[in-house]
């Protein structure tokens, strides 16, 4: 601090603005003025020549347009379970040449264009995207079809990628949070369910140039695409510039059926504990597998999980962060997908009230779940929150082509954001109470917990709440000695 | 930059974490994009106000940004400055604890604030029908917090502090790398040697008295500037700032820190982390994002790393395959900056050796310059980078209170530009030859037990956290 006791002192001498409004009330918050109406824009959809979707939304007051190619499925749906990695590979390996063009010569025409080609891939989804000035589209767009179709996969960049993702995955094995996550899906949803998989040195170890090869060929096809552009374009335009573009793309592939293996059957609620020596926080997993993404408790869930744990007044965070100051922030989610997509609650604690954390945790999904009913004003935030946020999903041109995109690609009603609004006031308290019970079953929880086991082990069990097993970093039981 | 009230696993930095902006808002001479239609004014008070109208979508952000940071501060009180950050979310004289979220995320919007060495900010996003409630919010604990601080309260948010340290820093893997190279590049009265978050032992003595004293003195409309930037309506959002801002008092004049300019050799450090595989980090001392020569070092850093051309990236990564990641950054504060480069070693790769390669490359652009294609390719993105800054509300907040801070011209982003579109061949040369001299910190973080891991271990100290984790032991320096 650099406070001196003189200057402070002087402070109240000087008064400015005499003519500033006086008689007014501070104690009352201002009365808000009319709410505006929440406007979704449109977009027009066609479909190109080789069967792709294209989805186009005018955004104009910027010069920009986002493209995105959205393919529905992805590394649960195919790729090889002894291989896991080969999916991000091949990603990966789109930008290392093509049959006219080396990986620096691609490099340098994004850095010359202002843009970057990003290619990614997650369980049931893989995208390439950009976002440009919009002059700079067309070129983008041919750029982007040359790395997708015209991909020659040389086999030296293939052993660089895996190089490199070794040592990410050793560092992954140093890092609390990606522990935590690794075990969290190998503990709630076992090997033989695809939610389950974790990419490891092993299945890293075995993808070789011909998987790369046949999984482009298998992955990367138009009848499971969605093209989204958006931005300060003309549909009609836009649309001949995309045919152009992807007009060697042949036709073929049809969307996976996301057929899933169950989960497996819920186990009591234990305390899976990974020791991680000297730890200055325990990070918390805690949940189990929850409903898919076109369960008709969508919305109920939306709300009762905005309560719990996902805004920052939720019950969660307001009680373990701000009340009793145990963390830096703690949150629940349900992580929607195509199957039994998990509910996941957590955070970093502190070492020393890691038991009075979990303590916490507890209480408050007893909470949610009737024993300290929601008040009428905290079902209100709960809603609002939800429905008047709309406006910024719909702010940027990524903003808007994720958006639409997502009704495409997960199968939701076109008219999902128009109806969203009444969909989520017709949600009940009795549906939260209802979902609560559910789908946060407190009987089957899966509580992971990654920290200090000499000086956590203790308490956690005196606390009586479930059985303490003890897993190494893969999610093993570890023997006791 | 220290977010508050960041939800999801945060990437702390401490002082060479880049804020929002310190990356110069990179810009192109179109003389359409290249602007943020604003209109600016101060109160009899000294507040300042600038307004700027966009209709895209029915929001508004509401952002206050106070020209105090962890600079102010004085060492055995460091990462006050964002600690009494978190205070001013736990309600004011008016406004009882609760009410800001509901008037922000319980209507649709959100809010935070963050911290940097030099400001600190206070913001809300909200329905355009709300920013009246956002402006009595802000005005409220700009003028009245103290009237509701009580020691439980004050507490609490220093728990959070501490845990939001061990977050980002303790608990991380590398994660006092920032800390320790900035402890080594600055003697330890400089006022920006010490992280923004603070050290452990000056964050637990921290008292409500404190409070007191730092909110009398920084905490006052003439020490602060307030932007609305969305859809509103100017003449009633001028009568609300008049309203609800217009009495408070205008603080007295504050003294601020001098920042002198430092020379130093070069310092070789080794850290034992719980990690696996060590990391190499070498930083440099360079100047505040007010010098003429951020930008060239902004385009340095730019063709030394990132894509796959980029020359360490191309040589170490793609052509030796030495390396698993490296990056080369560069941080301006207001009154200070730093240069680095960082290399995470592939197996059988020393960091010894890597060091040599780094150092080799930089000493051929340090006598040849970069090329001209080099120069076309990394202000090629400028435009681009600074149109897409404009979607959002925030974003264009954060811009224009950069420049009336710090320059005391909302505009100043247009200055920047101008400079980063003038940047030759001759000027990178010049910067690195400069800056990147053999007065640096070249710090390796190694596994715990293998010293000899260390870049050049026969000449490198090591460091370790004092007892009460107050600061860095590393020998003298």
């Amino acid at each position: 601090m650099r406070a001196t006791l003189i200057l402070a002192l002087t402070l109240s001498a000087v008064r400015g603005a005499p003519c500033a409004a006086q008689g007014f009330d501070r104690n009352t918050a201002p009365t808000p003025g009319p709410v505006t109406p929440i406007h979704i824009p449109g977009w027009t959809k066609t479909t190109l020549a080789n069967g792709a979707q294209l989805i186009v939304t005018q955004k104009r007051d910027l010069p920009l347009v986002s493209f995105s190619l959205n393919i529905v499925g992805g590394s649960y749906n195919f790729e090889s379970v002894s291989k896991l990695g080969t999916a991000n590979f091949t990603a990966q390996m789109l930008s290392e040449g093509t049959a006219t063009k080396t990986a620096d010569q691609l490099s340098e025409a994004q850095q010359t264009l202002g843009t970057t080609i990003g290619i990614n891939m997650t369980g049931e989804g893989g995208t390439i995207s950009f976002t440009a000035l919009k002059d700079k589209l067309e070129p983008a767009l041919a750029l982007t079809a040359d790395m997708l179709l015209n991909s020659t996969f040389p086999a030296p960049a293939l052993e660089r990628i895996r190089g490199r993702t070794l040592v990410a995955l050793q560092q992954g094995r140093d890092q609390p949070n990606t522990i935590a996550s690794n075990v969290f899906s190998k503990v709630v949803y076992g090997n033989d369910h695809p939610y389950g998989r974790v990419t490891t040195e092993t299945t890293v170890k075995a993808i070789t140039r011909d998987d790369i090869v046949a999984f482009h060929k298998t992955y990367y096809q138009p009848g499971r695409a969605v093209i989204t552009v958006t931005g300060d374009v003309d549909p009609a335009a836009v649309k001949d510039a995309v045919e152009k573009a992807f007009a060697a793309w042949p036709a073929g592939g049809t969307r996976p059926s996301f057929q899933y293996p169950p989960a497996p059957a819920p186990t009591k609620t234990t305390i899976y504990l990974v020791d991680k020596p000297k730890s200055a926080q325990s990070v918390f997993a805690i949940g189990l597998p929850g409903p898919p993404r076109d369960t008709p408790d969508y919305y109920a869930i939306q709300v009762m999980n905005n309560l719990l744990g996902g805004l920052f007044q939720s019950r969660l965070n307001h009680n373990i962060r701000e009340v009793k100051g145990y963390s830096y922030g703690v949150n629940s989610q349900f992580m929607f997908g195509r199957g039994p997509g998990a509910f996941r609650a957590g955070g970093g604690i502190i070492t020393a009230k890691t038991d009075s954390a979990l303590i916490q945790f507890m209480r408050e999904f007893h909470g949610v779940e009737g024993e300290v009913p929601f008040t009428d004003d905290e079902i209100m935030q709960g809603k609002e929150s939800l429905i008047q946020s709309l406006p910024r999903r719909f702010s940027s041109v990524n903003g808007i082509g994720g958006s639409v995109a997502g009704i495409y690609t997960q199968d939701l009603p076109e008219q999902f954001y128009q109806e969203f609004p009444a969909k989520i006031n017709a949600v009940s308290r009795d549906d939260l109470v209802r979902v609560a019970k559910k789908y946060v079953d407190l009987n089957h929880l899966n509580i992971i917990i990654v920290g200090d086991k000499e000086v956590v082990q203790g308490p956690l069990a005196a606390t009586g709440i479930a059985p303490i097993v003890t897993l190494d970093l893969d999610g093993r039981a570890v023997p006791i000695p | 930059m220290h977010l508050t009230r960041l939800r999801l696993v945060a990437v702390l930095a401490a002082s060479l974490a880049s804020p929002v902006l310190a990356q110069a808002p990179a810009l192109k001479p179109a003389p359409t994009a290249i602007s943020i239609p604003f209109e600016k004014y101060t109160l009899p008070n000294g507040l300042t106000v600038i307004l700027s109208v966009s209709k895209t979508i029915p929001q508004a952000a509401v952002d206050v940004w106070y020209h105090v940071g962890s600079k102010n501060e004085l060492t055995g009180h460091t990462g006050f400055a964002h600690m009494f950050e978190h205070v001013m979310f736990t309600g004011s004289g008016h406004v009882p604890y609760g009410l800001h979220d509901r008037l922000t995320e319980g209507v649709g919007g959100n809010n935070n604030g963050s911290t940097t060495n030099d400001r600190t900010n206070y913001y809300e996003n909200v329905p355009s029908n709300y920013v009246e409630s956002a402006l009595w919010l802000e005005s409220d604990r700009m003028g009245f917090l103290l009237d509701s601080l009580d020691k439980a309260k004050f507490e609490a948010q220093r728990d959070i502090v501490q845990n939001e340290r061990r977050q980002g820093i303790d608990n991380q893997p590398y994660g006092r790398a920032f800390e320790i190279l900035t402890a080594g590049m600055l003697p330890e009265s400089h006022p920006y040697s010490w992280p923004v978050v603070g050290y452990m032992s000056d964050l637990q003595k921290a008292t409500v008295e404190d409070v007191k004293q730092f909110f009398r003195l920084y905490y006052a409309p003439s020490n602060a500037t307030l932007a609305v930037v969305g859809d509103f309506e100017p003449a009633p959002v001028k009568q609300w700032v008049t309203k609800y801002f217009g009495d408070l008092p205008r603080g007295a004049a504050i003294t601020r820190p001098a920042v002198p300019p430092v020379t130093m050799k070069e310092t070789r450090l080794v850290y034992e982390d719980e990690v696996q595989i060590p990391r190499l980090y070498i930083a440099w001392n360079t100047v505040g994002e007010n010098s003429e020569d951020n930008e060239a070092l902004n385009l340095l850093s730019d063709i030394l790393s990132g894509p796959r051309t980029a020359r360490i990236t191309k040589a170490l990564v793609y052509d030796q395959q030495s390396a698993a990641t490296v990056g080369a950054f560069t941080d301006a504060s207001e009154l200070y900056g730093a240069f680095l480069v960082t290399v995470t070693p592939r197996p059988g790769h020393t960091l010894t050796a890597l060091e040599a390669s780094a150092d080799s490359i930089i000493a051929k652009l340090k006598a040849d310059g970069p090329t001209a294609d080099e120069m076309a390719r990394v202000v090629a993105g400028s435009e681009f980078q600074f149109v897409s800054g404009l979607e959002s509300n925030l974003g264009k907040a954060e811009i224009l209170l950069t420049g009336s801070v710090f320059h005391n011209n909302p505009d100043h982003f247009k200055v920047q530009y101008a400079r980063l579109k003038s940047v030759t061949a001759a000027d990178i040369k010049r910067v690195a030859n400069k800056y990147l001299t053999s007065g640096r910190v070249v710090l390796s973080m190694v596994p715990m037990g293998k010293t000899s891991d260390a870049a050049k271990a026969d000449k490198s100290t090591k460091v370790t956290v004092s007892p009460d984790g107050g600061h860095y032991l590393m020998g003298s320096k």
